[in-house]
């Protein structure tokens, strides 16, 4: 499954940067992210709870930041399993200044596995695409 | 494929329900026809510890025509509304959807209040109850509250109903001129486009909602505001139709590809439009 999609943010690149290589906003911009707990530098255990209608899933994952090259861009990947299923993402971020604020333009690629997959396959999309939008949204908020 | 072990509860009144709901939090989930919540149980999509049955709560399956509305209870299924006298001669548009839900089965066991909540992008009561600007009644912890249509979904299988809170009632106002055109995906019946329309000639205003097209259900306000005030000929109908799908992401599945959702929302309000100007 591939997804992209481009956000304008209201702060320079060096302020979106900054914001979504730290954990507290990560954990804030992450649809249903409880908790982030550090595991080591750039890498973290994360609880998420995704309450889409009536599936529902508590997952365990890791968030790792690669690549970084500040204020341009880095790579998140995102590893998590629960009772439903297994997803599996990457997405790869660039940041470029407009005007006083920045465009983001990101590219994900992701795979789900499981039962979720076999039933959701419908909603699949759609469903990733609403979380990356909700994901933006509220850096978008975070930075202004 | 067999659920995962739960507890079962069946609370005679709305309170009982709603103090379940409160003490038990995530770990509840409300059974009404079960059609959608039983087969993600089965699969272990979801997995509740407390299922609570509001198939015996008082107040939630009538259907009532009062002060020149109607109140439908969230607990009425698809065939008690297909059925339904009042509707029929109130609101043809709940008879119409009602009947082209699912099979059998489904209608017999489906209620309209578990579709609103499942919020099922491909569900075809969003596009009535938008086309009716319906209100919908919740009950909370705290008490009442009333969302209008245009307010109450918000997401993929996600509304303005918060955990911990019941949907009560629908209601709308009676409508005699309206139709719901549905071009549904074959297997399971579900809707890969499906148009609801109210025509009030009088007033020279439509409303159009839509479902199975976006990852939201939506009001197609190019085209009611296009129609603002005009003679509802069929020419202008048609002319605005073309706009049924403007500003929306449409989904894209194996079954519709985006452009293909995108063209049967403009033919599906033409032919909706055009049917309810007739009626
Ligand atoms: C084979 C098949 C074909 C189908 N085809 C169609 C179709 O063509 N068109 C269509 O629209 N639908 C279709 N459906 C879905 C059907 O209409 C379901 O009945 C409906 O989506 C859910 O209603 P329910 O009463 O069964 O709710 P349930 O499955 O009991 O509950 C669904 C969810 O809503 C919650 N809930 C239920 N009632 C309330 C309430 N009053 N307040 C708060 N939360 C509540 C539950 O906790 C659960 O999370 C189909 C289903 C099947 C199995």
């Amino acid at each position: 499954m591939k997804l992209t999609g481009t956000y304008r943010l209201a702060a320079p690149p060096a302020r979106v940067f900054a914001a979504l290589v730290d954990p507290d906003v990560l954990q804030r911009c992450i649809e249903g992210a409880e908790r982030l707990v550090r595991t080591a530098d750039d890498q973290y255990d994360v609880h998420l709870r995704l309450g889409i209608g009536t599936v529902k899933g508590a997952y365990v994952g890791t968030v790792r930041l690669t690549d970084q090259q500040p204020p341009d861009r880095f790579t998140l990947h995102v590893e998590g399993k629960g009772a439903p299923g297994f997803v599996r993402g990457s997405a790869r971020i660039q940041l470029t200044a407009a005007g006083a604020g920045t465009v983001a333009i990101c590219d994900a690629d992701g795979q789900v596995g499981g039962v979720v997959s076999a039933v959701g396959s419908r909603l699949l999309d759609a469903t990733a695409r609403m979380l990356m939008d909700r994901f933006f949204e509220r850096l978008g908020a975070e930075v202004r | 494929m067999f659920a995962a072990p739960f507890d079962y509860a069946r609370p005679k009144t709305l309170d009982e329900a709603l103090s379940l709901l409160s003490k038990h939090g995530d770990e509840a989930r409300l059974l009404a026809g079960g059609h959608s919540l039983i087969p993600a149980m089965k699969l272990r999509l979801a997995q509740p510890r407390l299922v609570v049955d509001i198939g015996r709560l008082d107040g939630l399956r009538q259907i009532e025509a009062r002060d020149g509305r109607l109140a439908i209870g969230a607990m009425v299924t698809h065939a008690e509304i297909a059925a339904s006298r009042t509707l029929a001669d109130l609101c043809p548009l709940l008879v119409e959807v009602a009947s082209a839900i699912g099979d059998l089965q489904v209608r017999n066991k489906g209620t309209i209040g578990g579709s609103l909540v499942h919020a099922d992008p491909a569900g075809d009561w969003p596009a009535a109850i938008l086309a009716l600007d319906a209100e919908i009644e919740i009950a909370g912890p705290q008490g009442r509250r009333t969302v209008t249509a245009g307010a109450f979904f918000t997401g993929i299988l996600e509304t303005a109903v918060k955990p911990g809170e019941i949907l009560c009632e629908i209601r709308v106002t009676a409508a005699a001129a309206s139709a719901y055109v549905k071009t549904e995906q074959k297997a399971s019946g579900f809707a890969l486009c499906g148009v609801a329309a109210v025509v009030d000639a009088t007033a020279r205003r439509v409303r159009v909602g839509i479902t199975g097209v976006a990852p939201v259900p939506y009001r197609a306000a190019a085209v009611e505001r296009a129609l603002e005030g005009q003679a509802l000929a069929e020419g202008s109908l048609a002319a605005a139709a073309g706009q049924a799908a403007a500003g929306v992401t449409p989904l894209a599945d194996i079954h519709a590809s985006a452009d293909y959702r995108a063209h049967l929302a403009r033919v599906n309000t033409a032919r909706a439009l055009q049917r309810a100007a007739s009626r």
